[in-house]
């Protein structure tokens, strides 16, 4: 990714106030200001189109429309989005969905730092 | 797990009051477990034994190993095996509960054996923690093999989850109650599972017990049972449930669906007509909080 993490854009897509606070913390903590949160999956395709995020971590489970389905809508409009499933059902069959639908990574609930930052390394120093 | 289970044993069995108990989990983590429980445990020597060692150090100034040799009772590669034994949760709450004074070390011999009989469980049982056999536990204190309902072991499962999930999340100061008493309750925070097995799972708790369990699983003061409140113990849910699902994946191949969490009156979740309902009542210090599966 060439955006450097000072000035990447990153969206939460979460129902749980909870999980969009700590996930803002963490991301904080790894040097990113840029964040924007989305509180269904209607929300997030809507705010997705709107911020142009450079991550965007989505849950599975969320009322309106679920993370596969907005998953779904966005990458039919930007196929080179990156988004991360973030959930804690991660059954084989919602993740070969997301695969299949084009997710570029997982991350189980509950999220651990270190796994995120390992996730975030990947995307911002493999230039 | 087996330990919040003996906590449940001794409660049901009017072996000790759910307030000395409670004082026992609190002082569970500065309870050092001695070597007379441990060879009780290890059936070396009996609570007798044990109890005529500790009147011998009374009177002598040497440690209670040494003591045992000389009386015959241990052999010192015994005292050194001791020693050296991994002092297990239901260990450690009963020396609590004989540093207190609420059990005699007879009284401890008696209840630990009948809670091991009872479920067939021997001190590796009490290590590995396998999910077979803490599924066994849970099935026998809820009985819910006999109840009706076909799908007696995803309930396992789910309830098998749970307490690990709490004890990871929340705390392993708690104690599983046989009784809901769900009086109190306002609120429910509810989640249905659905794709093979009909379900709806519910937690429910009075407000401030509610406000509590959230402060605990969003390591946060929260002072009220407000909407974040409720956002966290339903995240709680949605996150058991999700490990519920991905475990029945894993193991039978089914893959359910969960549904968006809801707020609901805790009346209209108790009402729910199911084909079976199990209510898991778990006394934490700061309060019961009830956990439901309503098989529909």
């Amino acid at each position: 990714m060439s955006t450097s993490v000072s000035q990447a854009k990153v969206l939460i897509c979460d129902d749980s106030m909870m999980i969009r606070k700590k996930m803002r913390m963490l991301l904080e903590n790894y040097g990113i200001t840029n964040i924007y949160e989305a509180k269904d999956g209607k929300d997030a395709v809507e705010k997705f189109a709107e911020v142009m995020p450079d991550i965007t971590f989505m849950d599975i489970v969320m009322p309106e429309m679920s993370g596969v389905e907005a998953l779904k809508a966005i990458k039919a409009t930007t196929p080179k989005a990156n988004i991360v499933m973030a959930t804690s059902i991660g059954t084989e069959g919602n993740l070969t969905e997301a695969i299949k639908y084009g997710a570029s990574d997982f991350l189980q609930k509950p999220v651990e730092e270190e796994r995120l930052v390992k996730l975030l390394d990947h995307y911002f120093k493999e230039v | 797990m087996f330990t919040q289970f003996f906590g449940s044993y001794l409660l049901n069995k009017q072996i000790v009051s759910a307030e000395n108990l409670q004082k026992a989990i609190d002082l569970k983590s500065s309870t050092r477990v001695k070597l007379g429980v441990l060879a009780i445990n290890a059936g070396y020597m009996t609570a007798k034994q044990v109890d005529a060692v500790h009147k011998m150090q009374a009177t002598v100034d040497k440690r209670i190993g040494d003591i045992a040799v000389e009386m015959g009772y241990l052999t010192p590669a015994q005292v050194t095996q001791l020693l050296s034994a991994q002092k297990t949760g239901c260990l450690v709450l009963g020396q609590a509960l004989v540093d207190m004074g609420c059990l005699t070390n007879e009284e401890f011999e008696k209840a630990l054996n009948s809670y091991k009989a009872e479920h067939h469980l021997d001190d590796e049982d009490f290590v590995a923690e396998s999910t077979q056999k803490t599924g066994a536990v849970i099935g026998s204190f809820y009985d819910i093999a006999d109840k009706k309902t076909d799908n007696s072991e995803l309930i396992f499962e789910y309830v098998n989850i749970l307490f690990k999930n709490l004890i990871r999340f929340i705390g392993d100061d708690f104690t599983p109650l046989s009784a809901a008493d769900t009086s109190g309750c306002k609120t429910a925070l509810v989640q249905k599972i659905s794709g093979g097995f009909e379900a709806v799972t519910s937690i429910m708790a009075d407000d401030a017990a509610l406000t509590a369990f959230a402060s605990r699983y969003a390591e946060e003061e929260l002072t009220e049972n407000d909407e974040y409140t409720k956002d966290v113990v339903s995240e709680f849910l949605n996150l058991s449930n999700g490990l519920f699902t991905v475990n029945v994946s894993n193991s039978v191949g089914k893959e359910l669906k969960l549904s968006p969490q809801q707020v609901q009156d805790a009346a209209d979740v108790t009402a729910i007509k199911a084909k079976y309902t199990l209510r898991v009542p778990v006394s934490f210090p700061f309060g019961t909080v009830i956990f439901s599966i309503a098989e529909l």
